[in-house]
């Protein structure tokens, strides 16, 4: 057995990664400024006063969203405006963003957009929800405009009206049921969550072409991103990392999707509200069983490992930066839109797979008189590459699952 | 010896666990020993919580997902668990996991 390297492990103990150093008040000071006391502790180790932990957030924030240099000045961004801690800091980054009398001030238009998508709730509820969210809006001195999911994918993917005023918005009771009513019956969960997902996002696309914005800003923050990115790998989306969870989704030629918040975590935003006295709207919370779906138990999985691991979702997503595709193809995918791949000559793993499920379903060839290089030529010939291109190789196994 | 008075208070949804009551002025009775964090999250799921304790508290602690923050500072500052709770401190815990 080897031993290189064994000497230094005696005892049980030492092999163990040894525990960090605790952080207490009587022996930090600020990490940035190293004069003031620290209010927070980000990523379990770095303790940041109050002071630098306001500017290095609203550096972040303008830093990536500059970084790109793709939103320029008078354009016009869609913000999708979601509930919870996120977007209301987003909110806050862009308010202060947008009144700065400096150089940095931001120079474009936002216009927010709400997709109501509770349907799990009463009609009641999801008015009252609607209110709040106007409210706090208007509290920050912007517009915003309502649509409603449920008719979108109802109405067979057609963008229905987009209003001002929550009132005008028609909620059903069994709304749930009406969506759940156009995939074929026992899809399983999975799935629905991808194809809803997608829906979801080409609805954005709609709404922004119809607003006239070249640019959607989405809520998505790093855990969001990581466990993602993990349950796209193991959909088969993995040719689709790079757009679907990077911070440019350019697959639509005329919008573009940015997720500017996709390097905070959870708690480094709930601060900054809480220092900023911003009280996000809530909602009642609905059970989710982790394991009812690849999307839920990715979340379990990486959230749970983010809390004794606070390195998890920066490997993960740094890891997921690596990533990028090799666009050989001009062709769309007819549901998510994204780039399909061309094959080379060698066959791809997809393919493989098909041609090795569609060779154990052929019937043995057991003539005496043909040599096995002519039986496996002959079989080859019979063996045709799928022709249904317009799909890629994930949504080619759930396009099916839509009643048309 | 007088009771410890404290102030609770809950944010980000956690108050909807709560009555949807935000701030909360307790008195916790005075013991032989010093009241710390955990002894208290006992105390609430004792006397304030009134369903679903899950949602609040998992193991000896409160739930991933809840940020608790003494007298506006991170309780990760202060040892967490065993923070021992002076008179007048205001202690805050902010859900991040009602949103939607």
């Amino acid at each position: 057995m080897c031993s290189v390297g064994d000497e230094n492990f005696e005892t049980e103990e030492e092999k163990c990664m040894p525990a960090g150093g605790k952080i207490t008040l009587a022996n930090t000071k600020c990490n940035k400024c190293r004069e003031n006391d620290p209010i927070v502790v980000l990523r379990s180790k770095d303790a940041y006063c109050e002071a630098c932990f306001l500017a290095g957030a609203t550096h972040k924030f303008k830093a990536l969203l500059g970084k790109h240099k793709l939103i320029r000045p008078n354009d016009k961004v869609l913000i999708h405006h979601q509930i919870g801690h996120p977007s209301t800091a987003l909110l806050h980054f862009l308010r202060c963003g947008l009144d700065l009398t400096t150089h940095k001030k931001l120079r474009f238009d936002v216009i927010f957009v709400y997709v109501e998508d509770n349907s799990q709730f009463t009609v009641d509820y999801r008015k009252e929800v609607l209110k709040k969210i106007e409210n706090e809006i208007k509290l920050f001195k912007f517009v915003i405009k309502f649509v409603s999911f449920n008719d979108y994918i109802v109405n067979n993917n057609k963008l229905g009206d987009i209003v001002d005023n929550p009132d005008n918005l028609t909620l059903n009771e069994d709304d749930k049921i009406n969506i759940n009513n156009i995939f074929v019956s026992k899809l399983n969960k999975t799935n629905k969550n991808d194809i809803l997902h997608i829906k979801k996002r080409n609805l954005l696309i709609e709404i922004a072409k119809n607003l006239n914005c070249k640019f959607i800003l989405t809520p998505e923050i790093s855990s969001d991103i990581a466990s993602q990115l993990l349950g796209e790998i193991s959909l088969g989306r993995g040719s689709h990392v790079p757009i679907d969870t990077g911070f440019c989704d350019d697959r639509n030629q005329d919008v573009k999707i940015l997720r500017p918040l996709r390097l905070f975590d959870m708690k480094e935003l709930a601060f900054y509200n809480k220092l900023n006295s911003l009280d996000p709207i809530s909602i009642k919370q609905t059970e989710i069983n982790p394991y009812s779906s690849v999307q839920d138990l990715m979340k379990k999985f990486v959230n749970d490992l983010q809390v004794n691991y606070p390195a998890t979702v920066t490997t993960i997503m740094k890891t997921g930066d690596k990533l990028a595709i090799n666009d050989n193809g001009k062709q769309k995918c007819q549901l998510c839109m994204g780039p399909i791949l061309n094959s080379n000559e060698e066959l791809s793993s997809a393919e493989s797979t098909s041609f090795s499920h569609w060779v154990s379903t052929q019937k043995p060839d057991n003539s005496k008189e043909k040599s096995r290089q002519e039986k496996y030529d002959s079989i080859l010939k019979h063996y045709k590459v799928s022709e249904n291109n317009n799909y890629c190789y994930s949504c080619k196994k759930i396009e099916g699952s839509i009643k048309s | 010896m007088s009771n410890l008075e404290i102030t609770i208070e809950f944010g980000g949804g956690a108050e909807l666990l709560f009555d949807n009551k935000k701030a909360h002025n307790v008195s916790l009775p005075i013991k032989n020993k010093q009241w710390i964090i955990g002894d208290l999250l006992l105390w609430i799921k004792e006397n304030l919580l009134k369903d679903r304790p899950e949602l609040f508290l998992q193991d000896d602690s409160v739930r991933p997902g809840i940020l608790v923050l003494v007298n506006d500072a991170d309780w990760e500052l202060m040892d967490t668990v065993n923070y021992v709770i002076q008179p007048k401190d205001k202690i805050l815990f902010i859900s991040t996991l009602h949103g939607g």
